[in-house]
């Protein structure tokens, strides 16, 4: 109906003898994508196709944190261009995207910014990652977190940013700095700069290693064997994360794959180039987040 | 953390003449960002009246209208509303589903919870004298209609049905008015808004909202518990559930007017007295509560009209006893499980923990009937539930009458 009108209008306007320019105005309203008349009657034309905003993003916009799981938007493996960029993902059962709070030492808007805890109210599955997830309740607010191993409905959560000088005999499921941690405790969900929220070991299943504290950084081993040092008030929480079977699960028949969204690949047999084949290699350097000032000769 | 959302397409001019038109948009440039050096003044194009390469875009004053057109009103954010308070107040409504349902209902309401109906109304329920002339079949063919006669199509909705079976047991409760004519000095209401405040600890809460069938009356009910019990009920200790705060899912408001009492009908109404409330699972099709939460509204709101009455009766201020309890009793339904609450208002003063509490009668989850299957369950080539209603159970319309009757007999 709004496409119908859209169109009658463009059409009106080409109908004009002289060619005018339209005002941008008019072009801003028309939906029909790039609507410009030329001088000299050059090109005229006009896009009868939908409108080009690339609307496909906006529903993960939301700048409020809810609880709600919000619809999803499934993107095919295409990109703004409408291009394929990462082949084999398409379809699969609709999901709900549930928010999930990845800074865990978030204070509520409310209280003061000392340890808290919180109660875990369910445990459940999630559509768009690996682990389970767990919503937890404190205070006013409630929010849903990676779920670890042996969370269960009921049980209360702490978190904690201070360090102290003994290390805390920390239960599964509590989150503290990396500082206040002893040295071997199973850790996941790493945040690599304090305050910016977990973006590793977050799978199901996974748990780093706290291997030393050395000054003011800790040095953790990822899953992948890989070192890490990052400053220590970084936050962690204890314990590996939930879901630990998912990696013997047996997917059974192609079909539970298309129902994980997961295309088939292409069928053309291609030589294999240098990438493949088992490599034996010494371990990458340990990397650094910690943004150590450099020691210049110039101060004074 | 959430980003920002980036500006639409069909904003931005397309000023080229002479390029394809059909080849995918440009991707959106970022606006370019004003930036405001003090003492120095901006050199805009506005006075030139056109866009001059190099000179910075004009910012003008936001146009208000200078008079007040309806149409077109934009509200004002909250701090500049005139009843904007520092003060956070939190709002139960009839949408809240309470997180932790009746304990968050008892802490809020300062009350003790006894499981049951009180005895008084258990034998009111019991007595001979008070029951319908073939009140069995009534009551059967009263779930009949509601769950199979009512409708063309195979079946009634839940909310169809569950609205048409209370309204026929109010009305064959009412038949007995011949019998007790003290049935006659009562009214039923419906969408009436309710409104009270309190205060718990340091926080205010208010109770707001349409929340179900009012049955008024022109006397006030009975008290429940004597005195002695009233005075037992100090001791009790109420259940706290750290770490989660008993404000949890309560709507957090600013902007609210003090000391709002409103028991929805306005002075000199005849009926001033809230007997019972009428609650249905599938009155609000947005809000689906589960049954902790339902019951935890129906408490709510039965201290809200008793706290309204208080108020009106003994004034604002907070009273450590009452001289006269209030009671008001609630009944919830989903069609086929009954809850029978009844509330006693013994103190409005809840800002401490201490003290005299009120006190809470609740029978959950009472099945008036089993099953009510249009075919029937057959398993194995047996049939387990037959077809039509299934497993009555008399006691439960006997619990509804005696609460419908308390304060007639």
């Amino acid at each position: 109906m709004m496409a119908v009108s859209c169109l009658t209008r463009a059409l009106r306007s080409l109908t004009v003898s002289q060619p005018a320019l339209l005002s941008a105005q008019a072009v801003t309203q028309t939906k029909l994508g790039t609507v410009v008349p030329c001088t000299g009657g050059q090109c005229r034309g006009f896009l009868t196709t939908a409108s080009l905003d690339q609307n496909r993003t906006r529903w993960k916009q939301t700048e409020k944190y809810t609880i709600k799981p919000i619809g999803m938007k499934k993107t095919g493996g295409r990109d703004h261009s409408g291009k394929i960029r990462t082949h084999g993902i398409g379809g699969g059962h609709k999901q709900k995207y549930r928010m999930i709070d990845f800074q865990r030492l978030h204070y509520e808007s409310d209280r003061e910014p000392k340890p808290f805890e919180e109660k875990v109210v369910e445990v459940r599955y999630d559509p768009c990652r690996s682990a389970d997830i767990a919503l937890v309740a404190g205070g006013n607010r409630k929010r849903w977190i990676i779920a670890t191993e042996n969370m269960q409905t009921g049980d209360i959560i702490k978190t904690s940013g201070v360090i102290g000088r003994m290390a805390v005999s920390a239960n599964e499921g509590d989150a503290y700095p990396l500082g206040a941690l002893p040295v071997g405790t199973l850790v996941n969900n790493l945040e690599i700069q304090p305050g910016k929220g977990s973006e590793y070991i977050r799978a199901a299943g996974t748990s780093g290693v706290l291997l030393r504290k050395v000054n003011g950084t800790a040095i953790v081993q990822l899953p992948s064997k890989q070192q890490v040092q990052v400053l220590e008030t970084c936050v962690v929480t204890v314990g590996r994360v939930s879901n630990i079977d998912h990696n013997k699960r047996i997917i059974g028949k192609a079909g539970r794959n298309r129902w994980l969204g997961i295309r088939p690949s292409s069928g053309l047999w291609q030589r294999k180039g240098g990438w493949a084949g088992r490599k034996i290699k010494p371990l990458p350097p340990m990397k650094n987040y910690v943004n150590l000032p450099s020691i210049s000769n110039n101060t004074t | 953390i959430w980003r920002r959302p980036s500006s639409t397409l069909s904003d931005r001019r397309h000023f080229a003449v002479s390029r394809c038109l059909t080849a995918k948009a440009p991707p959106a440039r970022r606006p370019r960002e004003r930036v405001e050096i003090p003492g120095f003044e901006m050199v805009t194009y506005g006075e030139r009246m056109h866009y001059v390469p190099g000179l910075a875009k004009p910012v003008y004053p936001q146009w208000e209208r200078d008079y007040k057109d309806p149409r077109h009103y934009k509200t004002p954010p909250a701090h500049q509303m005139p009843l904007y308070k520092e003060k956070p107040c939190y709002v139960y409504n009839q949408r809240t589903s309470a997180l932790e349902g009746v304990r968050q209902a008892l802490w809020l309401t300062k009350a003790k919870l006894i499981s049951g109906l009180p005895p008084r109304l258990l034998s009111l329920a019991e007595s001979p004298a008070n029951q319908i002339p073939d009140q069995d079949e009534r009551v059967q063919n009263a779930i009949k209609h509601a769950r199979f006669w009512d409708t063309t199509e195979d079946r009634p909705c839940k909310e169809k049905y569950s609205n048409t079976l209370l309204s026929n047991l109010l009305h064959l409760c009412a038949t007995l008015q011949s019998r007790h004519p003290a049935i006659g000095r009562r009214i039923l209401a419906e969408k009436y808004s309710l409104a009270t405040t309190w205060k718990r600890g340091e926080d205010l809460f208010q109770v707001r909202g349409q929340n179900g069938l009012l049955y008024n009356c022109m006397d006030p009910l009975p008290e429940v518990s004597g005195k002695q019990e009233v005075g037992d009920t100090a001791d009790h200790v109420l259940k706290s559930f750290y770490p989660v705060s008993p404000s949890i899912d309560l709507q957090k408001v600013h902007v609210y007017k003090e000391e709002v009492n409103c028991s929805g009908f306005r002075e000199g109404y005849p009926y001033p007295h809230a007997h019972t409330l009428y609650f249905q699972e599938e009155g609000d099709i947005n809000c689906k509560l589960r049954p902790k939460q339902f019951r935890a509204k129906m408490v709510m709101f039965a201290f809200g009209n008793a706290l309204a009455r208080a108020h009106s009766l003994y004034g604002t201020q907070p009273q450590s006893v009452l001289g006269r309890p209030i009671t008001v009793q609630a009944v919830g339904t989903n069609g086929r499980l009954f809850q029978f609450l009844v509330f006693q208002l013994n103190t409005t003063d809840l800002s401490g923990d201490n003290g005299i509490k009120n006190q809470v009668w609740l029978d959950e989850d009472v099945e008036l009937y089993d099953y009510a299957k249009l075919r029937p369950l057959i398993k194995k080539k047996q049939v387990k539930v037959p077809a039509g209603l299934a497993g009555y159970k008399p006691e439960t319309f006997r619990k509804f009458l005696a609460l419908y009757l308390h304060g007639a007999v």
